[in-house]
């Protein structure tokens, strides 16, 4: 295990926002990562990021949330955006069906440039919406068990799940570490190839773990 | 709307396991306080308390992002061009504007010398027009803008749309209200271009884009605009597959090495994909990046001069942000290095010095197309024959003009105010002569000597038109205009009546010395 630099943590999650455009993966991003949320925050183009550390248990995690376009038109170019991810939220509007019956595209897409252990959770945002409802609670449930996906419908607006959804995966992704360094007779990160472009510590220096499982 | 920032320090541990990250204050930011109270507003009216929101100079509600905040005053002021400076400046570039043919044929470096310097806001909307040719499109497609206005668009484009309006600019005056004529104007012109282009239909970085041009013309006008950047300035950019804007990221990276070695290492050691810093700021345009006054001047010199500049603001931030050893050091790791060359130090990005760092730096627009054509080779090597392959784009507005078919027909006159024919002109002494016989005159004191004319002629473009109307043009010798406008080129008396403020009078012909242009 490495040495934090100034901030004191001992992991990095790469976990990214994924899902339709307009169905709050920016006010997720801001409300998990600033307690802040905006009605007109601006279209995503490009890629965005943002980090918060939280403890889960004695160690400290630093979340490292990357947003980008929901649009089509993006996914020509995001394979850089999902490389070491070991997280992902895939986000619809629980007001708009069209963004939940999109979602194995998504699902698609994920596993073709994730990994694929890869820690998934579904997201039915915009529950404070809820008397704009199309999409049932149970329906996406059970969509998300079928696919061993974690489920939860948040509301970015007034917060309501925001922090479990986060905390439940980045949870999910360190018992998984966890687990594989138990498994595992080396003590230092985890890599997976080419999965840790970017990520490497650089030469002479201390580092935390960046984790790809 | 608060931009991504740096994180948060580190919570303290809690007993037990559960997660303790949690800020305590669930107080919501100034921003979204003020998006919040703002998008409750339903008109554009100032009855709810939007009269007491101080706006910039360009429109932005002050404090909020999009606004400068004025960090610091005295900077401030040095960017103020003084009136005098202004107002002379305008008067050239009215002069300009009526003479648009013959200042691209033959004096087209001043025309780009003037752009580096700033367009004068009063005519930046116009200039904007002829530079992109724009104007000419429209002149071309009579009542096509009203087609595809009142033309119902492909609903799936329309969804996307309508989501994106209140999310440009939302802190600017013009697009604050939903619904308001801001956000209406933009979802016209976002829907004629599905329209117009169904193959391509909308990306969502076409927005800002359009948002900007509304700012400084009609709809109509800033269809056509969009539709040359589109299509003329930055061919591809917003199509499926967004081969284009992969391609532009290769060669930045590519040009960076030449230009500062520090940063292409730092780069390329840290394995940043140029995708993560560069496509918003390429494919809005620096939009979304700069300063405002900074924007402007940086969109006066893209007109002008093509993408060569986009790549050049690009390579300069770039340079800055990450060029020396110390600056490089405090980016350790990627996400360190991308919040970098995401929250740039408004130094770099002040209107002064980016413009200057602009100007000198000697990347070409020969360089730019020798690195595609390599990129484009080795992306065929890699990834096979490019899936939408879009025209070559042209260079500025030269080459966009230069590429229009012949005949085109001559900007037409409609000049907005018009004075009697025999209303009296106070610097001739002689009444109004006939149009040809003030030309043969003319043609005869332009040949006799090549010095400045201080006496204006009756009917030199005297007109003042309002923003957005066509210029009349210039009757100097007939022969010299296009030749291939069929119409006469006697404009009618009373289009040229003369116009008493000397102030608009413009004393410079092609063939003046103008060595005091230098300076303005």
């Amino acid at each position: 295990m490495g040495n934090g630099t100034e901030e004191d943590y001992n992991f990095v999650f790469k976990v990214v926002l994924i899902g339709e455009s307009g169905v709050g993966k920016t006010n997720l991003l801001s409300r998990f990562t600033r307690n802040e949320f905006n009605h007109d925050s601006r279209t995503t183009i490009g890629v965005e990021f943002s980090t918060r550390t939280v403890m889960l248990g004695t160690a400290a995690v630093k979340a490292q949330i990357w947003d980008t376009a929901g649009l089509e038109r993006y996914r020509a170019i995001t394979s850089a955006y999902y490389r070491g991810a070991v997280g992902a939220l895939l986000v619809f509007d629980l007001t708009k069906h069209q963004t939940y019956a999109v979602v194995e595209r998504w699902l698609k897409e994920l596993y073709d440039h994730a990994e694929a252990t890869i820690v998934v959770m579904l997201v039915g945002n915009k529950s404070d919406l809820s008397q704009a409802r199309e999409v049932p609670t149970d329906e996406a449930r059970m969509f998300a068990e079928n696919n061993g996906l974690l489920f939860l419908e948040t509301s970015a607006l007034d917060s309501t799940n925001v922090e479990l959804a986060f905390e439940t995966v980045l949870k999910e992704i360190f018992a998984k570490v966890s687990k594989q360094r138990q498994n595992s007779t080396r003590t230092n990160a985890i890599t997976l190839g080419s999965a840790q472009a970017g990520q490497e510590p650089g030469p002479g220096e201390k580092r935390a773990c960046c984790i790809s499982l | 709307m608060a931009k991504s920032s740096g994180e948060n320090g580190p919570r303290a541990p809690a007993a037990g396991g559960s997660l303790s990250g949690t800020r305590e204050s669930l107080a919501q930011g100034p921003d979204a306080a003020a998006a919040d109270e703002l998008s409750s507003l339903g008109s554009d009216s100032e009855a709810n308390g939007f009269a007491e929101r101080r706006i910039d100079k360009f429109g932005f509600i002050v404090g909020s992002q999009g606004a400068e905040g004025a960090p610091c005053p005295l900077l401030h002021r040095l960017e103020e061009v003084p009136l005098e400076v202004l107002r002379q400046r305008e008067s050239k570039w009215l002069d300009m504007l009526n003479n648009w043919d013959k200042w691209m044929a033959k004096k087209h470096k001043k025309i780009r010398l003037r752009c580096q310097k700033g367009i004068p806001p009063s005519l930046r909307g116009r200039a904007w027009q002829y530079l992109s040719g724009g104007k000419v499109k429209l002149q071309q497609n009579p009542g096509k803008f009203d087609e595809l206005d009142m033309s119902p668009g492909d609903p799936k484009w329309l969804d996307v749309i309508e989501r994106d309006l209140h999310r440009q600019f939302p802190f600017h005056e013009m697009f604050v209200s939903r619904g308001g004529h801001g956000q209406q104007d933009l979802f016209r012109v976002l829907k004629a271009y599905t329209l117009y282009r169904p193959e391509e239909g909308y990306c969502q970085a076409q927005a800002p884009i359009a948002a900007v041009l509304l700012m400084h013309m009609p709809a109509e006008q800033a269809f056509w605009c969009l539709v040359q950047i589109c299509e003329k300035y930055l061919p591809g950019y917003y199509s499926e597959k967004l081969e284009a804007i992969q391609l532009d990221g290769e060669i930045l990276f590519s040009l960076l090495q030449k230009v500062s070695p520090v940063a292409h290492k730092h780069l390329s050691r840290q394995k940043i994909d140029p995708l993560l810093y560069m496509t918003e700021w390429f494919m809005c345009a620096f939009a979304r990046t700069l300063p405002w006054s900074s924007v402007l001047r940086v969109w006066d010199m893209f007109f002008c001069e093509g993408v060569k500049i986009i790549f050049r603001v690009g390579l300069v931030l770039l340079k800055h942000a990450l060029g020396s050893p110390e600056k490089v050091k405090a980016c350790q790791g990627q996400y360190e290095t991308i919040e970098r060359l995401r929250s740039l130090s408004p130094k770099i990005m002040q209107e002064a010095f980016l413009v200057q760092e602009v100007v000198e730096l000697p990347v070409t627009e020969r360089q730019i197309e020798r690195e595609h054509l390599i990129q484009l080779r080795r992306w065929q090597e890699t990834r096979g024959e490019l899936q939408c392959r879009s025209p070559p784009r042209l260079h500025g507005a030269k080459a966009i003009l230069d590429a229009e078919p012949a005949p085109r027909p001559a900007l037409q006159p409609s000049p907005s105010i018009r004075l009697p024919p025999d209303a009296p002109f106070p610097s001739s002494k002689a009444k109004p002569k006939p149009p040809k016989q003030v030309q043969k005159e003319q043609r005869k004191r332009t040949k006799a000597s090549g010095q400045l004319d201080k006496t204006p002629a009756p009917n030199q473009a005297m007109v003042v038109a309002a923003a957005g109307d066509t210029c009349p043009p210039q009757a100097m010798s007939p022969k010299d205009l296009a030749p291939q406008d069929p119409a006469p080129q006697d404009p009618a008396p009373q289009d040229l009546a003369p116009q008493d403020s000397a102030h608009h009078h413009s004393q410079e012909s092609l063939t003046s010395q103008e060595s005091e242009d230098t300076y303005l």
